[in-house]
């Protein structure tokens, strides 16, 4: 089965690894400090400015989007793509040079975001908030790893794209027509002469720049936060199980459908706002059909698990997969019911969508990222799992965290839309609004608990992750399939 | 509270159970099948790093559901939305007519209770953010409706500068309240007389006899001899009548402790008399 | 036809390339004319408005606050009128945000005003007890940068042809002069004198006397303008 005379190179798989959990921690880290700044606000001010919510809110969303997720993209490209094709990046030299710019690049770039995004620069469009001299930088590391991926399929041994391909060149594909469009930005020192030379003007203006930013917003969901998580379940759920993929027609219709539905529902962020009817509808309509193509995925997942129960009990990586399916399930249904208009009416602006992004985020990408990263160390450092039993309580607490994250967002932002819009026996308003943020309190600080378990949950894994590097018994050959852990 | 009565709530509720039950019982069908399952199916002849592919076909009720959704949407799109017969405004403008007719129908004649019931609602949300949700102005960062009124800085102020021309905003005679007497004039008094009927007025019209005599002869021609604004050509001095309320509401307030927004057009008269209702109750 | 284009990776990219991009451009492309369009009565940000919306970038007061009044009753008692699309002609980005941790900002010139601001971006709680707003005291010290702000006005003027220095209501009037830099900047400070005066604190008036813009008295000066 295996090709023995192949050598994969991991040197770069590795380096993004490290930087999906540095970036994981730091992330999350931020995520869980304006958590708790929402229920107890003197958080805000323990680093003077530097800590006010909304100095660590787009730190947060990017140090997570941009530098976990995608570290993890990254590193798994780079471990899946020479192994489905059958090719080495020892093979060639530009290739290898390629990737290795490519991470510094990258590295570097997120190093200036963090740095930029805290001394106040932001364009403050969602996902987007870098400023222009950052943007050139991402479209040169995009560039180099586009090159990695069609260099790589270049010199293939092996003539068909497996399905996690597919999904890796349609990220690819996707980000890069997306980002581009929405970061068309002036520069406005180049043009007045004066002011600040990193400051830029949109190039769209009012409901025009909404509509450009939410077709970006929604599709930089779909293709960081859906299409390259795929690309990882695909290859690793398996890989480490050992089954064959359910059913190659399931996988074929769920990629074309997805593709081909995804772009239209952006309008479901913009629904009741000032861009016309027909395009907010076409946005609910489009996310009702995205269910199927988005379920399609995760069913032929479980289906793939079929019989597997022993596995599923067992294999503490195969548990995390095998929830990321669900908790993906649930996400691509909530959204979709989240983009009825009645329902969206209700619960747009609250927290029932950071809700339903962390259901997406926590339980699918964060759990595929962490299972995808444990699967590929053993066979990076020819070493067992370094403990099975923290991998286990791992994954306990922070499906913990991921339920109390979502269920006291769910409550929090149901509650809260339903004081908007509720009135007294006379039709008055009934709260006034600091009545509907107050009532909060309890449900920010359990939210804040689930987050504290899941980054609890983060360092149990870089010290799996350590020790599985530096101290674990070593193995003569790669596992074909289980990864093999120590008690 | 009445909240089921909402549809747009009931659908929330609705549309957060069918996420639950739809997500937990799919997935209870598919974890019956790992458990309980066998994996077969005829493997496709190619093979990526030991991973290999059934040709299995589709599971049969998600391929209906998904023909069934892409015929709803077409569907929808062609004949359920009425695709240039819907608005959201026009959809807004009914909600507010239907609720506008209501209103006006049931509160027709409000009695007492029913307006202080409505105006402590209405001051609570657009008012308790600057004046406080007991109403005495969060330590002078606004009018004080708790006591009586006025007090002796702000008569003094008022009768040393008048009252319009506070600031530099500009009200062309017009006193920024829109009384038949338009402006105040500024330096009607000075000095200790001043302060005499700022003591007297800010006072409910008690004490300072000096005072009550100087208020006779240099504000009653305009404020009345008893102070309550000879029927509304001048603003009362002794209570927040209706008039007043509804003048400040309308237009507004620049003076010594800042500025009060104008809420035109955002209250209905009833809810104006309520408020006032409500404000005078805080005095009582 | 697809298992063809799994072994023609070329084919498969410019497949799927073509799949995604029609989308976008049937959802944006039909109405964005239409859309730029301003409405009656619609100018753009004098100088100290800008520089004060920069300001609201900068600290990402969008991350809490929308501006955008959707058309329910419940919503317009609340907030006041609903939002129309002519009225963000001039916002170069929107802000409309995603997330209402606190209340829509669209029109609160309309029912908040500068003392109010001022006490409130000082100290949220003192004003709102409850408030889980932080507090903004660096903007009462750190200075406004209007050369940026300067910058970009005469960027979207250039580029966009936002109307600048025109009569934009046809009254034979300049609607909103931007000009030179230095008649800009006096402008400025003439209109900052006023807000910092009704704030009601000496040191943000002593600054601007100095030629100096707070932070806060710009930021000030934008949302008062929100209406
Ligand atoms: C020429 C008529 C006139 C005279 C004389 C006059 N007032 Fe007034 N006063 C007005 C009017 C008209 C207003 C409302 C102005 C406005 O719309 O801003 C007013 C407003 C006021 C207010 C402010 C009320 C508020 O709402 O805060 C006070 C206090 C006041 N007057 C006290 C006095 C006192 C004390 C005197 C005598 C020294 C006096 N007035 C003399 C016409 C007069
Ligand atoms: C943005 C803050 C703000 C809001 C909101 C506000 N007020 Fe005021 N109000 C003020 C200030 C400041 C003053 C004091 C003005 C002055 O210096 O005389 C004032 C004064 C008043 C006065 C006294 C006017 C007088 O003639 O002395 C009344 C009555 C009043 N407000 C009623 C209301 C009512 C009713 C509401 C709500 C529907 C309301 N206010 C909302 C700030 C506010
Ligand atoms: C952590 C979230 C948060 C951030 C960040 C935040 N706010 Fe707020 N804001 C609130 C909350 C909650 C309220 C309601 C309670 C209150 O009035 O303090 C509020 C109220 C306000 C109000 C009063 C509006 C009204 O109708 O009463 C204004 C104005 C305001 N904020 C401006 C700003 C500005 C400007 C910034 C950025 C510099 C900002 N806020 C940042 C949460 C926030
Ligand atoms: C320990 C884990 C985490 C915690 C405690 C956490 C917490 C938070 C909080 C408090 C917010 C702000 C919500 C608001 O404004 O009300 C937020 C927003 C957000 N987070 Fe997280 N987060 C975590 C992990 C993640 C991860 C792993 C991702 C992505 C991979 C992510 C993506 C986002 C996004 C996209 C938003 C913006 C949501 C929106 O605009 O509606 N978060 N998070
Ligand atoms: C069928 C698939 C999905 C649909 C139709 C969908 C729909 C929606 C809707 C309606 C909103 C709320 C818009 C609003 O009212 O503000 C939203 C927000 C969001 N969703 Fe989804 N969703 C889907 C899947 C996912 C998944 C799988 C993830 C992540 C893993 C995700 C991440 C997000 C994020 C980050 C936001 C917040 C955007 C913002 O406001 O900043 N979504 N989605
Ligand atoms: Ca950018
Ligand atoms: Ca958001
Ligand atoms: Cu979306």
């Amino acid at each position: 089965m295996q090709n023995p005379a192949i050598e994969y190179d991991y040197t770069v798989a590795k380096w993004f690894s490290y930087l999906a959990i540095l970036f994981g921690i730091i992330g999350m880290g931020v995520g869980v400090w304006i958590a708790f700044e929402l229920a107890f606000p003197e958080l805000n001010y323990v680093a003077g400015e530097y800590t006010l919510f909304s100095r660590l809110r787009p730190l947060h969303t990017n140090a997570v989007a941009f530098g976990f997720t995608l570290s993890g993209i990254f590193a798994t490209w780079y471990y899946v793509g020479q192994r489905v094709l059958k090719v080495s990046m020892a093979e060639s030299k530009f290739l290898m040079a390629v990737g290795k710019l490519h991470f510094w690049l990258y590295f570097i770039t997120i190093l200036l975001a963090v740095v930029t995004l805290l001394t106040r620069y932001t364009t403050s469009k969602e996902y987007a908030q870098l400023e222009w001299p950052i943007d050139i930088l991402v479209v040169i590391w995009w560039v180099l790893w586009g090159i990695s991926i069609f260099g790589l399929i270049g010199i293939r041994r092996e003539k068909t794209l497996y399905i996690s391909l597919w999904y890796y060149i349609a990220t690819f594909l996707g980000v890069a027509m997306l980002y581009l469009f929405n970061n068309m930005e002036v520069p406005t020192y180049f043009v007045a002469g004066m002011g600040d030379i990193m400051h830029s003007v949109s190039m769209y203006a009012g409901t025009n720049d909404a509509m450009v930013q939410w077709w970006y917003g929604h599709n930089a969901v779909a293709f960081v936060f859906t299409v390259p998580i795929i690309a990882m379940i695909y290859y690793y759920l398996p890989k480490e199980s050992g089954q064959p993929v359910y059913s190659y027609k399931l996988s074929l219709l769920s990629f074309w459908g997805l593709m081909f539905v995804y772009l239209w529902a952006g309008g479901h962020h913009l629904i009741y706002s000032t861009v016309p009817d027909w395009m907010q509808t076409m946005g609910s309509v489009f996310s009702v059909i995205l269910i199927l193509p988005s379920w399609g995925s995760a069913l032929n997942m479980l289906l793939t698990m079929k019989g597997e129960w022993g596995q599923l009990k067992e294999n503490p990586l195969i548990k995390f997969m095998v929830l990321a399916s669900t908790f993906y399930m649930l996400s691509t249904l909530e959204g979709p019911i989240q983009s009825i208009k009645s329902v969206n009416a209700l619960a747009h602006f609250t927290d029932w969508i950071p809700g339903h992004v962390h259901d997406g985020t926590l339980g699918w990408v964060g759990f595929m990222i962490i299972a995808a990263i444990m699967h590929m160390a053993p066979r990076f450092y020819k070493r067992e799992i370094y403990s099975k039993k923290l991998l286990e309580m791992q994954f306990w607490l922070q499906t913990t965290g991921i339920v109390l994250y979502f269920s006291s967002m769910w409550i929090a932002g149901i509650t809260q839309g339903m004081m908007w819009r509720a009135v007294d026996q006379y039709g008055n308003l009934a709260y006034s609004f600091i009545d509907t943020v107050t009532v909060l309190h309890p449900y920010y600080t359990l939210r804040g608990i689930g987050g504290l378990f899941y980054f609890i949950g983060l360092f149990m894994w870089a010290y799996n992750f350590y020790k599985t590097m530096t101290a674990a018994k070593q193995i003569e050959k790669e596992p074909a399939f289980a990864t093999p852990m120590a008690g | 509270m009445n909240w089921l009565s909402d549809n747009v709530n009931q659908l929330a509720l609705l549309g957060a159970a069918a996420i639950l039950i739809l997500t937990i019982g799919v997935t209870w069908k598919y974890f019956k099948q790992i458990k309980e399952g066998k994996s077969e199916g005829e493997l496709k002849e190619e093979n990526w790093d030991g991973i290999g592919e059934y040709k299995n076909n589709s599971p049969v009720g998600w391929s209906l559901a998904f023909i069934g959704t892409m015929i709803w949407g077409i569907w929808y799109w062609f004949f359920g939305y009425p695709l240039d017969a819907y608005s959201q405004i026009g959809e807004y403008n009914e909600e507010v007519k239907a609720y506008q007719a209501r209103f006006e129908s049931k509160w027709a004649n409000p009695t007492k209770e029913d307006l202080l019931g409505m105006g402590e609602g209405v001051y609570l949300v657009q008012c308790s953010p600057c004046h406080g949700i007991d109403g005495t102005g969060i330590e002078g960062k606004a009018q004080d409706l708790t006591k009586r009124f006025i007090n002796k800085e702000q008569v003094l102020s008022v009768i040393e500068h008048g009252s319009a021309a506070l600031g530099d905003k500009v009200m062309d005679g017009q006193g920024q309240l829109g009384y038949p007497m338009g402006e105040m004039p500024p330096g009607l008094l000075s000095g200790a007389d001043a302060v005499a009927v700022a003591e007297y007025v800010a006072n409910g019209f008690k004490g300072n006899d000096k005072g009550a005599e100087l208020y006779q002869s240099a504000c009653a021609s305009c404020h009345g001899p008893d102070g309550t604004g000879m029927d509304g050509m001048a603003p009362n001095l002794k209570e927040y009548d209706d008039k007043l309320i509804a003048a400040v509401l309308e237009h507004g307030k620049v003076g010594i402790i800042g500025t009060m927004p104008s809420f035109k057009g955002r209250l209905t008269k009833v809810q104006e008399k309520a408020v006032a209702t409500y404000i005078r109750s805080l005095s009582e | 036809m697809f298992s063809w284009l799994e072994k023609n990776p070329f084919f498969f990219a410019v497949g799927v390339f073509i799949v995604i991009a029609f989308a976008g451009l049937v959802e944006i492309v039909p109405d964005f004319a239409q859309q730029s369009r301003p409405v009656a009565g619609a100018k753009p940000y004098d100088l100290l408005k800008l520089a004060g919306r920069n300001v609201y970038i900068k600290d990402s007061c969008n991350a809490c606050h929308s501006q955008l009044i959707r058309p329910f009753k419940s919503e317009t008692d609340r907030y006041g009128m609903y939002s129309l699309n002519g009225e963000y002609a001039y916002d170069r980005p929107f802000l409309w945000g995603s997330k209402r941790t606190g209340p829509d900002l669209h029109r609160v010139g309309n029912y908040r005003t500068s003392d109010w601001h001022a006490n409130h971006m000082w100290d949220p709680i003192s004003v709102v007890p409850g408030s889980i707003m932080p507090a903004y005291k660096h903007m009462f010290t750190n200075e406004t940068d209007l050369e940026t702000a300067y910058a970009e006005a005469v960027t979207v003027k250039k580029v966009f042809n936002v109307p600048y220095d025109k009569d934009i209501d046809g009254d034979g009037k300049i609607d909103v002069p931007l000009g030179s830099f230095e008649e800009a900047k006096e402008r400025a400070l003439k209109e900052a004198l006023k807000v910092a005066e009704e704030t009601k604190r000496e040191d943000l008036v002593q600054m601007v006397k100095s030629g100096k813009i707070p932070e806060i008295v710009a930021l000030i000066a934008y949302l008062n303008g929100l209406k």
